[in-house]
């Protein structure tokens, strides 16, 4: 009987891996490449969160709220690439304080903007209601789109990387910045479109993201812990260290919090992640790591 | 009588290459040695090796007696092998004195370093370093503010302030001028009186200026030792430096 | 040439310099005075809170601008120590104070359905020992911390990411067991110490542990830890255990943040999961790199300019406080790097160093004419004296 509820669990599981790489994915990409960690991440889901809810608003669903808020977050992503952090690449722990102060300075203006209450965006109709998953799991349609856009954007990620000619500048600064500087590569300018590109994918986080939870302005801070646990877990610099991070988290998550409750479900995981990491230092899927 | 230094059958496997191959290596006590070869051969690499930078796949290092094969750095160095980088490593906001002072040998250990200030013996062995590597006048100056010679200049003093049984050099006189290349080659050669140097150089003329004895490493194994003509004269060495040889 | 005395020696600053010991003693007695003096009591508070947030700030400074452990959870042990004497009070309180319900426990305590102290709480009614408590359990947890990581060399990014995320976890479960912890309320109505003693007694803590770290940081290993923050490779390789020494100076940290917590809620009244997580972890990053790290005074001069700006200004200028807070991280991250007192001391430094070049340059030209200076009809060099 217990088992049952296990495996069902592990099932619904599969839904938060999908938030997890979703949320974590455009982190994971900016991380990967610059090697500086995102601190307004969570409020670069927030505000394409908010987008979907203007686009809401204005008639939209979240179809249509998925490449705006692509476009919102990402062009402010580059304003902040330009005006802060391409003046401290070197200075990755800098980078965590400055992107910090950003993200604090975001929430208020948000709040400024759009008031302190929440708001609620729907999801659209054609995925509302659900179906029954093993006999009584209720499983809200929108569960699988979840899981369906992981897919699709670890896919986009891996397209954009692997066979695109920016992919191909990408990959080549990534492995090794000083000969790509020599080959003439623009390596400050793949830094700051890889960026932009991160920022996208937070937007577009925000918006899938958006009617799972009501949207606030301190509505991204869990998410973009989540996700730098992903990548400490899983490793930087691969995708299939966001795939990894994302699934051990999500499962390993929704089981204990199961079995015990939320508080210690992430306490769990969270010493199973520390247990991990003193085993494999640069997560499960980082590159080797000399001494 | 034993090698101050011995490697035996040190393999080493990095990211899948193999790049130091069954190879045995040894210096006597006191030997100023140098170690040739092309790029890749495995020079820095074996230096890395001797220093507990990483594990080999297979073979033994043995120092003054002791197995030290895997040891960690820090015990390493406590068993007397130094090492200076190929790009100077130096306390980039310390100033050039503390650079040296943290360097001096003894007191290593949390606890025998706490609240404990500079002794008179100390300091005029830090100052008679400073004189000796001419830098005794920026010894206020932070090490950010030198210049690349000096920088070199600075490891090598932090090095003879660790006073070590052996010392690893590589390649310290990249980037000098000819003038800073011949000063650091007789800083190495007074060095090498009192203590046990392996020197990684690239530079012939600096090779000839101080070599006495000479290895050199192609495609990780030992291709060739003994006095530097011998050496030089071999057929399979100009070969390999002309690049047209393939060591079998 | 004969060089002069001078070019062997070192610029060395005392332990204590003149200006800190005369600017010092007038800090400590405008502070110490005020109970008798000041009239605001609120002030009053603030004076208590703001100096342990100045001890909280030094033990950030110690790991970071002194070793480069950015650790964005400090505020663990600040917190741990908190409740912990937050605790103690609260249930001696309760016992001196029933509630209507004629209960001897603290009121979430009852809120929560408990009907009597749980057995594993009951050693907290010792305060001496909840004390004790405040400090140790929090220093252990952290050489735990620093066995984890440190020995496995992970820190930079990936240690400042994993405790965030220790604080936040911390704070979830203050929350989520209230019965035990007050919850998202806190502990509030406990016999706390506001008074000019204990404000005293504050201060002096604050002294003692502002003059321990600068003997620490002024002494060698200072320079070790200086050393390692700046170039741990190379210490590594030059006979230092890098892991050894980060794991002492974290746990120094740990235990004077946790002084700071205890002191703190004993002299509050009011507690909650706020000061255990990771925004008051943050806050006091900027509060040290405001006052500028690595310099021990910059993180009493950090904390009390940033909260007493918050004072001032944070009234009337409500929302925007917040955009000017994110504007200061952003501030000192790109432009005052060094800090309020670190500018300030490099401006000096430079300023007497071309003074010094000046003085040196006068004096070696005094000393060459001196050198080839003849009075007239002295005898010259060779010559006979007749």
């Amino acid at each position: 009987m217990m088992l049952q509820s296990i495996i069902t669990q592990f099932l619904s599981g599969f839904s938060v891996v999908a938030i997890l790489v979703i949320a974590a994915l455009g982190l994971a990409v900016i991380f990967g490449v610059a090697g500086v960690i995102n601190m307004a991440h969570g409020e670069f889901i927030m505000i394409g969160a908010y987008t979907a809810a203007v686009v809401g608003k204005l008639g939209g669903n979240t179809f249509i709220a998925i490449p705006v808020a692509f476009v919102v977050v990402g062009l402010l992503g580059l304003l902040i690439e330009r005006g802060i952090i391409r003046w401290i690449y070197d200075r990755p722990l800098e980078t965590l304080l400055a992107t910090w102060g950003v993200g604090i300075i975001l929430q208020t203006v948000v709040k400024l903007i759009f008031g302190p209450e929440l708001y609620y965006v729907g999801g659209p109709k054609v995925l509302e209601g659900g179906f029954r998953l093993i006999g009584r799991l209720p499983f809200p349609w929108y569960r699988l789109f979840l899981i369906v856009m992981a897919i699709l954007l670890l896919a986009l990620v891996f397209v954009v990387i692997f066979k695109t000619n920016f992919g191909l500048k990408v990959r080549a600064v990534r492995r090794n910045r000083t000969m790509s500087g020599c080959l003439g590569i623009d390596t400050a300018r793949v830094d700051m479109m890889i960026f932009v590109f991160g920022s996208g994918l937070a937007g577009i986080a925000g918006a899938i993201l958006a009617p799972i939870k009501s949207v606030s302005t301190a509505m991204g801070f869990p998410y973009a812990v989540d996700s730098y646990m992903v990548l400490v877990l899983g490793g930087v610099g691969n995708l299939w260290g966001v795939l990894a991070g994302g699934g051990l988290i999500g499962e390993a998550e929704t089981i204990l919090s199961f079995i015990f409750n939320n508080v210690i479900g992430r306490l769990l995981v969270f010493l199973f992640i520390v247990i991990i990491i003193r085993v494999v230092p640069r997560g499960i899927f980082g590159y080797y790591e000399r001494r | 009588m034993a090698s101050l230094l011995e490697v035996k059958g040190l393999t080493t496997k990095v990211s899948g290459f193999t790049i130091l191959n069954n190879l045995d290596f040894s210096i006597e006590e006191n030997e100023l040695r140098v170690l040739l070869g092309p790029n890749g051969a495995g020079k820095t690499t074996l230096i890395c090796m001797v220093t507990g930078q990483f594990k080999p796949y297979a073979g033994s290092i043995r120092f003054a007696g002791s197995d030290i094969t895997g040891w960690a750095p820090d015990d390493i160095f406590q068993a007397g092998i130094s090492r200076k980088f190929q790009v100077p490593n130096l306390y980039e906001t310390l100033s050039v004195f503390d650079n040296v002072m943290v360097s001096l040998k003894g007191r290593r250990r949390v606890f025998s370093t706490l609240f404990q200030r500079v002794n008179a013996q100390e300091r005029d062995r830090i100052w008679e370093i400073l004189e000796f590597i001419e830098l005794a006048d920026k010894a206020n100056e932070p090490a950010d503010a030198l210049s690349h010679g000096e920088r070199q200049w600075l490891e090598l003093g932090m090095l003879i302030a660790s006073d070590p049984k052996l010392l690893l050099l590589d390649e310290p006189t990249t980037g000098m001028t000819e003038q800073g290349k011949h000063k650091t080659a007789e800083l190495i050669r007074k060095i090498a009186k009192s203590h046990t140097v392996l020197l990684v150089e690239h530079d012939m003329h600096i090779v000839r200026q101080i070599a006495e004895r000479v290895t050199v490493l192609h495609q990780g194994q030992m291709l060739a030792e003994g006095p530097l003509s011998e050496v030089m004269n071999n057929e399979t060495v100009r070969e390999v430096y002309l690049g047209r040889g393939k060591f079998q | 040439m004969p060089r002069t005395a001078r070019t062997r020696s070192i610029h060395r600053a005392p332990l204590i310099p003149r200006w800190a010991l005369i600017g010092g003693a007038l800090v400590v007695a405008l502070i110490g005075a005020y109970p008798y003096y000041g009239t605001n009591a609120y002030v009053l508070s603030l004076l208590g809170k703001f100096l342990c947030y100045a001890i909280f700030a030094l033990s950030i400074d110690l790991i970071w601008g002194f070793t480069g452990i950015l650790s964005l959870g400090q505020a663990v042990y600040f917190g741990i120590g908190a409740y912990f004497v937050a605790l103690s009070l609260k249930m001696n309180y309760a016992l001196e104070h029933p509630t209507r319900y004629g209960g001897k426990i603290p009121d979430f305590m009852e809120w929560n359905g408990l009907t009597e102290l749980p057995g594993f709480m009951q050693p907290l009614l010792n305060t001496p020992l909840a004390v004790a408590g405040a400090l140790i359990v929090p220093t252990l947890l952290a050489f735990l911390f620093g066995v984890i990581t440190f020995k496995r060399h992970i820190y930079g990014v990936y240690c400042a990411v994993i405790t965030l995320a220790e604080a936040l976890i911390l704070q979830d479960f203050i929350i989520e067991y209230q019965a035990y912890t007050g919850g998202f309320n806190g502990i509030t109505d406990y016999g706390n110490y506001s008074g000019g003693p204990f404000l005293l007694f504050i201060l002096a803590v604050t002294v003692i542990f502002f003059v321990v770290a600068r003997a620490l940081t002024h002494s060698r290993t200072g320079t070790v830890l200086k050393s390692i923050r700046d170039n741990d490779v190379r210490a590594e390789f030059m006979g230092y255990n890098v892991a050894n020494y980060r794991i002492f100076v974290f746990c120094v940290s740990a235990f004077m943040a946790a002084a700071a917590g205890a002191m703190y809620a004993a002299w509050v009244g009011i507690i909650s999961f706020l000061d255990a997580g990771p925004i008051y972890s943050i806050e006091a990053v900027i509060w040290t790199a405001v006052g500028g790290r690595g310099t021990i005074i910059g993180a009493f001069v950090g904390a009390f300019l940033v909260k007493g700006a918050e004072f001032f200004l944070s009234g009337t200028l409500a929302e925007w406080w917040q955009i000017l807070v994110g504007g200061l991280f952003i501030f000192v991250v790109l432009v005052l790097r060094d800090g309020i007192v670190g500018t300030l001391v490099n401006w000096v430094r430079r300023r007497r160093g071309s003074l010094r070049a000046i003085t040196e340059e006068s004096d070696q030209k005094a000393h060459d004419l001196q050198v080839d200076w003849q009075p007239q009809g002295a005898p010259r060099p060779g010559e006979e004296v007749r």
